[in-house]
């Protein structure tokens, strides 16, 4: 096949001609396609490169201005409805990292729009045939989203009081409506890429697709849905690094109590909505394979195998971070120490359960790795890759961590009430029954069939969300009136659990990247899903490691623009530190997020 | 502040390091553009076979399920003997090409359903060329040129084979296991009926063993030694691993297996 790459401007003008075109007689744009060339050229990176890290780097700031709105309003209601102001200014410096946040992701928009335009016109050219009413819309409805978010922010000492202070939330949730809409416009566009409909094939001319087909694409809910959560999570964790990053910096103790306080909200959003994610990306991935069984089989068991044991690896850090940094937290709680010595236990149990995660089975091996093994599974870790051991390994994380966060919650609490002994002993037996349950199918899975042992996963994870479900409401209740064995200290935090919170926000950016390769990679050699090939000399799919460096590449980019986003949020405005009010009955500070 | 800033920098390129060290420690597999096969008008069933072989490892996506014992049934030196016997109405070809065509048609007992349907990734001919491949699991290949639809046909002499073709993918492509025991020098050895030296283990009963066994008899022939035979002990080449494709070896243990 004949590829043809040009330069950019010579480019721009053929696609201009073709839109004219498009927009004037459909019989001529289609000829005007055909004339438009396939493929520009960039310097060094070339053209694929190009638009990966404009596109990764416009998707990391995108999820950021997502994810931190949806937060920021929650927080806000809690200020509003609990009466705890020091919610409200939380929400306000949320918001504040937002505004120059905004910038960044438009710019990066627009070079991912011109990088397209320009470097892979023809492709653009059919994506525009089909979705350019979706786009003016877009365009629309960013601006919207704008214009609410400068009337929400600057109208907050405004609109501080009363009624006024209803509706300067009501635009908080309009800001969440605007952006959740424009981010779902956005998806339509590449899950079409993905998964186009049956009815479009190779021959189908983009004018005569209809424009709801091609957005409601099999696996566009999927993807908004697992988006939504991810944003969250990655809002959540970007927050933890700016607080850690300021805590870092502060100059007062309040300052640093302010951040510390901040943090911990941070990382408790991130390593929350976490837990949920799995359940997202398991209804995306079902949808995939329903979609097309061979895309599915490529993503799971094909060449990108081994990409699942480096999530794997990743998610393991997540989780050891995380509670590392509850672990780290308690030392300034009083009465967390009686909790110390379990906390070795809870390091055994989720090392452990990265190490079975992460242990290769199915791979596509080499002759000479299927030598060094002895067959094309290893002999003794083979029977750890199994399904039946990960989903065990990733159901006790799960439980380690709700029970990690659970001490930290209990640290500073008496409660007062006649049969808190009692409750404790049933969230203890709650506790037991859910591991006993995940342990049993996690055994009985090597004795039945594949068929049966899918199914064994949904009681595993019902198991561990009924648990986490009757011990959160019966801590609830028994902690209603607790006294205090003493405020937390906020602020009295060692420097190296700010550092964790970096780690966090790295490998969850990098983890990020990792898996938009796998979700843009799994169309192989295809713009569009068996309807549009690549065929430019850079079709190929590349190995994990130059994926790996690119990824790298563009969170490098994202963190230094971040630090500058940092930097400016420090000089735009001091924070109105308002101190908790210490030696009171209960720190409503981290509780009151985690449930009380 | 300033080594604080470089504290945090030095965290933060540090993870990357670790990810992307770890990333690229582990094996690359690249996916690369499948090529265009063209397979001309006077293509010979020997051909096809070499074909579907590349296919089968390759752009056919095959071994990303057949060959690894959970997701779907081993179809090496296998497949050839009871395809004919699947599906009533059906003989060998027919329903290997219906396997690939219509794949939930038949679903073999204790498999899930999740076997694409070939014509969306490969032309007419490139199925035909694997259903031979298949068919030489085992088997006798009947596949011909007559098969495939001559509109789908190139002219003829134009037969494109992917990378590595002539002599060395000839070799690669032999996956009866009996030749693949002889061109290995296996009978220089061992005996199987007629054929070859008792000296060292007979074939003939090695199927009494378990599949392990024989694997790592074949991978690290050192690791075990036979009873009876310690006075031959490590004259056995160490090599097969790096000589044998994925395919071959599997060939050639489940043929040793059912030798009882």
């Amino acid at each position: 096949m004949r590829v043809t790459c040009v330069r950019p401007i010579r480019v721009a003008g053929a696609l201009a001609a073709a839109l004219l075109l498009l927009a004037a007689d459909p019989g001529l744009a289609q000829e005007a396609l055909a004339l438009t060339p396939e493929y520009g050229h960039f310097p060094l990176i070339g053209a694929r490169g190009a638009i990966w890290i404009a596109a990764q780097v416009h998707l990391m700031f995108a999820a950021f201005v997502l994810g931190v709105p949806m937060f920021a309003v929650v927080v806000e209601a809690v200020g509003i409805f609990g009466g705890d102001r020091r919610y409200d200014r939380l929400a306000k410096e949320f918001t504040r990292l937002l505004l120059i946040a905004y910038s960044a992701t438009a710019i990066w928009g627009a070079a991912l729009v011109f990088a397209l335009a320009t470097l892979y016109p023809r492709f653009w050219a059919y994506l525009t045939a089909i979705f350019a009413p979706s786009m003016w819309i877009y365009a629309g409805l960013f601006f919207l989203e704008s214009f609410t978010l400068y009337l929400y922010y600057y109208g907050w000492e405004r609109w501080k009081e009363g009624i006024a202070k209803k509706m300067h939330w009501g635009l908080g949730i309009l800001l969440n409506v605007w952006g959740t809409i424009v981010m779902f416009i956005a998806n339509s566009w590449l899950t079409f890429m993905m998964s186009p409909p049956a009815q479009v094939t190779a021959d189908t001319a983009p004018q005569t697709v209809r424009l709801w087909s091609a957005i409601a694409n099999a696996t566009w809910m999927p993807i908004n849905i697992h988006r939504i959560i991810a944003n969250v999570v990655f809002g959540g964790a970007i927050v933890g690094a700016y607080a850690a990053y300021r805590f870092l910096a502060a100059r007062t103790d309040e300052e640093r109590a302010h951040y510390d306080w901040m943090g911990y909200i941070g990382n408790f959003i991130a390593i929350g909505a976490l837990i949920v994610l799995p359940f997202a990306g398991y209804y995306l991935g079902r949808e995939i394979y329903e979609f097309n069984q061979q895309m599915g089989i490529t993503m799971m068991g094909g060449f990108m195998s081994w990409l699942w044991i480096i999530q794997a690896f990743l998610i393991g850090i997540l989780f050891l971070t995380g509670n590392y940094y509850l672990w780290v937290g308690m030392g300034r709680i009083p009465g967390a120490e009686r909790f110390t010595p379990y906390i070795k236990w809870l390091l055994i149990v989720l090392v452990i359960g990265t190490i079975v995660w992460a242990t290769p089975h199915t791979m596509i091996a080499s002759r000479r790795e299927i030598a060094a093994m002895g067959g094309t599974h290893h002999p003794f870790l083979g029977v750890l890759g199994v399904m039946s051991a990960k989903n065990t390994a990733v159901n006790f994380m799960i439980l380690t961590t709700f029970l990690s966060f659970l001490l930290y919650r209990r640290a500073n609490k008496r409660p007062v009430i006649g049969w808190a002994r009692t409750g404790t002993l049933v969230q203890g037996a709650a506790f037991a029954l859910a591991a006993g349950i995940v342990l049993f199918y996690g055994i009985y899975g090597y004795f039945v069939s594949a068929i049966v042992r899918i199914g064994f996963s949904v009681y595993q994870v019902l198991a561990v969300l009924a648990c986490i479900l009757v011990v959160i409401t019966l801590d609830v209740v028994m902690l209603r009136g607790a006294t205090s064995r003493g405020a937390i200290r906020w602020g009295q935090m060692p420097e190296r659990s700010q550092y964790a919170l970096f780690i966090l926000a790295v490998t969850f950016t990098w983890l990020m990247g990792l898996m938009g390769f796998a979700r843009s990679g799994i169309r192989q050699h295809w713009h569009v899903f068996e309807v549009i090939r690549d065929t430019s000399p850079q079709a190929f799919t590349p190995a994990l490691g130059p994926a790996a460096t690119m990824i790298s590449v563009c969170v490098l980019i994202f963190f230094g623009l971040v630090a500058v986003i940092f930097w400016l949020g420090g000089l735009a405005e001091k924070p109105i530190v308002i101190p908790a009010a210490a030696g009171t009955a209960v720190d409503l500070g981290p509780a009151a997020t985690a449930g009380d | 502040m300033l080594r604080t800033n470089l504290k945090i920098l030095l965290t933060v390129i540090g993870t990357l390091a670790v990810y992307t060290a770890v990333a690229n420690m582990i094996p690359q597999v690249q996916s690369e553009v499948p090529e265009e096969t063209a397979i001309g008008a006077d293509v010979t069933p020997e051909q096809l076979v070499v074909i579907g072989q590349e296919l089968y490892e390759g752009a056919g996506g095959c071994t990303a399920c057949h060959g690894l014992g959970t997701r779907a049934p081993d179809l090496l030196g296998v497949i050839g003997q009871v395809c004919g016997e699947r599906r009533e109405g059906l003989d060998c070809k027919e329903y290997i090409f219906q396997s690939l065509t219509e794949p939930s048609a038949f679903v073999v007992e204790g498999f899930q359903p999740i076997m694409p349907d070939l014509r969306r990734t490969l032309s007419e001919p490139q199925i035909w060329a694997l259903v031979a491949f298949l068919q030489s699991q085992g088997g006798p290949v009947t596949v011909t040129a007559a098969d495939i639809p001559r509109a789908e046909l190139s002219a003829p002499g134009e037969l494109a084979i992917a990378d590595g073709g002539g002599a060395a993918a000839a070799d690669a492509a032999v996956t009866d296991p009996v030749e693949l025991l002889r061109t290995n020098a296996c009978f220089a050895c061992h005996q199987l009926g007629e054929e070859g030296v008792a000296l060292g283990p007979t074939f003939e009963t090695i199927g009494t063993r378990d599949t392990e066994y024989i694997r790592r008899s074949i991978l690290r022939p050192n690791a075990d030694t036979a009873q009876g035979f310690e006075a031959v002990a490590g004259t056995m080449p160490a090599n097969f691993g790096d000589q044998l494709t994925a395919a071959q070896l599997e060939t050639i243990v489940r043929f040793l297996s059912s030798q009882r």
